[in-house]
């Protein structure tokens, strides 16, 4: 069940009506049959694989509690392998496969991995890091190891985050599906307001910029140059709004029902540096890596050149996660280099702002700075975008022209898509400088709040895609 | 104080807030709904007001159904000379045989033509989601055209709740509808009795259909293309379905046209394929503007051949099997 189809906004009013309804110590239930229930919309079957890694992590959980000494990191280990064996098979096995056949073709052999005919059950990697997480807090003594099947369960398939994240930590979560939630209308009444966001970005947005971008893409070799620079700044923006719209809708279904998830996005594009577009781009697994990879490898606390290969490596891994192909693993691997090499030129960099005076000039600075990271994230985002790294290539060489005319199927198609942009960027601009002052969404008059309120919604009728399909970030 | 006590009880305070922000949406829809409403059906040119036009105003003797090939292949004035007949082009850029035969309910409703000629493409029959997302262009004549309702309903399982906005109708159409109404579309494109010329030349070689996935045929499109023959044939209206010529390499036999010329066979109805007739391609791409568009002057020599194979066809059980 995707979050932008009618048969959603049905499944979380009356999920959401019985949970208020019921008594708190029967919520839990409702909670874990309605996540099936959601994730089972979907491919029913993949349940299974679901219920395999919450057995496995349910029973090493309270067995890395209970052990001592090396006991508790064989536990772990096996937790960890279960996890990553289930994404390996699943996710990278037809990767490895083609992959190790290329390599036995050049030796003129036979590749002894067979291709499987298996689909990627939605949202793997999501409820995979989310359940890793658990069985390392609690080897690491930060958590205790949950008794409660069902509740442990929950902590996994909890519905709004359960197919794209945010990928919750169990200190923030697990004890949350033991709290009494009482019906708040302040709460509520944010929680709305968070989803109503959520799908402006997604329908109106997110699925508006994705007509011009896959339009462009996917017949890239027949487009001009600049029509391809067009399509992938509007797929920054897509991919952005689509994935943080999914986040805003996943927060607000759960604050409404009083459930607080960590915040996903902050604002990525306003960020000056990639590795502060990093602290603002999907948090959640930015801080996964973080706590159990790179802290994990020795972080900063080692010699300059292994910091650099962490650093590196931690990013060649992200792209890895998000995706089998090539193109994912070079999109990580230049996020890896652009901060490395930023690292490296940081004096060089500073004494050139001295020179040029930039420093003197702080708005002109931090603009400057601002659309350079933009660019820079631009750039990797073709290869995100791309099938394939000749793709990938072929795109990049006719951007390199700059030449030829702007396609658009007609005239609106790029009014829409403007118009979109402009709106993303107002709002969070707002957000972004001028915090303190008048607002629309929160202002103080009833009708004003209000008429906003019903304008977003009447925008999302007016202008929204409403056969837009699926989220990009369920692939993975 | 009356707020105080509310508050004291905030799911009555939460339904009643929801309630007043529900007004405020209605009355938005509404009145924004029915301006679009209003200067939608106040075009004066572009597709939307060739599609009002079909639906509500039609009284040509000749009517052409199709998608943008039938657009940009069929010449009304060509049709009217020859024949002696009034003709109108009410094919629709991106349309299958769901807007055709929806066109054909609203006409069949005021009048009944004559001839009427069906451009078959493969999206008529083939399985294709677009297909259905497409139904979007019915949706402004849902509420005054009843007899399209349960067409456009096979947009989706709630398209009947969605519209019940009156804003929906009309989404994405805005600038579409200004434009509508400014007459920029008369300047930008010519529009003769619905024929659109196109006057580039496709300077490329012929080559195969690179789209060779095998899609398979849908049923309820299968089930609407009968209808359409059917209810043709029960009002006596003289139908000819015809494949009109591509800039395409024939690989093999296309099981789309196949079961087109089953169907149109089976109720004795002539089905010309011209997809791939030696005539259109044999000058390399003279006639054409792209591998599926003819340019004007293909589109002149292709109605006048159709024109002449019309006049000379008897209603024989063979003829069908020609081509």
């Amino acid at each position: 069940m995707i979050f932008n189809s009618i048969q959603f906004v049905i499944f979380f009013i009356v999920v959401t009506s019985l949970y208020f309804s019921l008594p708190h110590n029967k919520r839990w239930l409702l909670l874990l049959i309605s996540s099936c229930y959601f994730y089972m919309a979907f491919v029913p079957i993949y349940i299974l694989i679901l219920g395999f890694t919450i057995v496995i992590d349910y029973f090493a959980g309270i067995l890395i509690e209970n052990a001592a000494g090396k006991k508790r990191k064989i536990y772990l280990l096996l937790s960890l392998v279960a996890n990553i064996g289930v994404l390996a098979v699943f996710k990278y096995w037809n990767f490895i496969a083609e992959n190790f056949s290329y390599l036995f073709k050049g030796f003129g052999l036979d590749s002894p991995l067979p291709y499987l005919s298996i689909l990627l059950p939605i949202g793997l990697s999501f409820h995979t890091f989310q359940a890793m997480s658990y069985t390392i807090e609690v080897y690491r003594g930060h958590q205790k190891a949950e008794r409660h099947f069902g509740i442990y369960s929950l902590y996994v398939m909890f519905y709004p985050q359960l197919v794209a994240g945010p990928i919750e930590r169990p200190q923030n979560l697990l004890h949350q599906f033991r709290e009494e939630h009482h019906f708040e209308y302040e709460r509520v009444v944010e929680g709305l307001k968070e989803m109503l966001w959520g799908f402006v970005k997604k329908l109106v947005i997110a699925d508006r910029l994705s007509l011009y971008v896959n339009s462009v893409y996917n017949n890239a070799d027949h487009h001009s140059g600049l029509s391809l620079i067009v399509a992938t700044i509007f797929f920054a923006f897509q991919i952005y709004c689509d994935f943080s719209g999914y986040s805003n809708i996943a927060i607000g279904a759960a604050k409404v029902m009083g459930f607080k998830l960590m915040t996903n996005f902050n604002r990525p594009y306003f960020s000056r540096s990639i590795a502060e577009f990093w602290k603002r781009w999907h948090i959640s697994l930015s801080t996964w890596f973080r706590d159990y990879l790179y802290i994990t490898l020795g972080g900063n606390k080692v010699s300059i050149p292994r910091w650099y290969f962490n650093l590196f490596f931690v990013f060649l891994i992200s792209g890895l996660w998000h995706g089998a192909n090539w193109t994912f693993i070079i999109w990580g691997a230049l996020n890896g280099f652009y901060l490395v090499f930023a690292l490296i030129t940081q004096g060089a960099r500073d004494k050139i702002n001295d020179i040029t005076g930039l420093t003197r000039l702080p708005l002109l600075h931090r603009w400057i700075q601002i659309i350079i990271t933009f660019l820079l994230t631009c750039f990797a985002w073709v290869f995100f975008r791309a099938n394939n790294l000749d793709h990938a290539i072929l795109i990049i060489k006719k951007m390199a022209t700059f030449k030829g005319p702007i396609w658009f199927e007609n005239g609106s198609m790029l009014m829409y898509s403007f118009g979109a942009i402009f709106l993303l960027l107002a709002v969070e601009a707002k957000q972004e400088y001028f915090k303190s002052s008048f607002s629309l969404m929160n202002n103080k008059n009833w009708l004003v709040r209000n008429a906003v309120y019903a304008l977003l919604i009447i925008l999302i009728f007016l202008i929204g895609v409403f056969d837009g399909g699926q989220f990009i970030y369920f692939q993975f | 104080m009356i707020k105080n006590n509310l508050k004291k009880n905030p799911y009555t305070y939460f339904l009643l807030k929801l309630l007043l922000l529900a007004g405020i949406v209605f009355l938005f829809d509404f009145s924004i709904g029915n301006i679009l409403r209003h200067y939608y059906f106040k075009q004066q040119s572009g597709l939307q007001y060739r599609s009002t036009y079909a639906f509500e105003r039609t009284n040509e003797d000749i009517l052409i159904f199709g998608s943008s090939r039938a657009n940009h292949h069929y010449i009304p004035a060509i049709f009217e000379k020859e024949l002696s007949q009034s003709c109108y082009n009410a094919g629709r850029d991106g349309e299958a045989i769901f807007y055709h035969y929806s066109v054909l309910k609203s006409v069949l409703k005021r009048y009944t033509p004559k001839m009427i000629v069906l451009d078959f493409h493969n999206s008529d029959l083939q399985k294709d989601s677009r297909g259905y997302d497409r139904l979007t262009t019915l949706l402004p004549y849902y509420k005054t055209h009843p007899e399209i309702r349960p067409i456009a309903e096979l947009k989706g399982p709630f398209e009947k709740w969605k519209l019940c906005s009156a804003i929906y109708p009309f989404n994405s159409s805005f600038f579409t509808i200004a434009a509508g109404n400014a007459g920029f579309n008369k300047k930008r494109k010519e529009d003769m009795k619905g024929y659109l010329p196109i006057y580039k030349v496709w300077n490329k070689p012929i080559e195969a259909d690179p789209e060779t996935e095998e899609r398979g045929i849908d049923s309820v499109k299968k089930k609407i293309f009968e209808s359409f023959i059917k209810e043709c044939v029960e009002k006596n209206i003289k139908l000819f379905i015809v494949k009109s010529p591509t800039y395409i390499k024939q690989t093999g036999v296309d099981p789309y046209v196949t079961e087109a010329e089953k169907i149109a066979s089976h109720f004795g109805v002539p089905f010309f394929d011209y997809s791939h007739d030696p005539m259109f391609i044999s000058d390399n791409g003279k006639y054409f503007a792209d591998r599926s568009h003819m340019n004007n002057t293909g589109s002149q020599l292709f109605s006048e051949i159709l024109i002449k194979r019309i006049l000379d066809w008897k209603p024989q059980a063979t003829e069908n099997k020609i081509k």
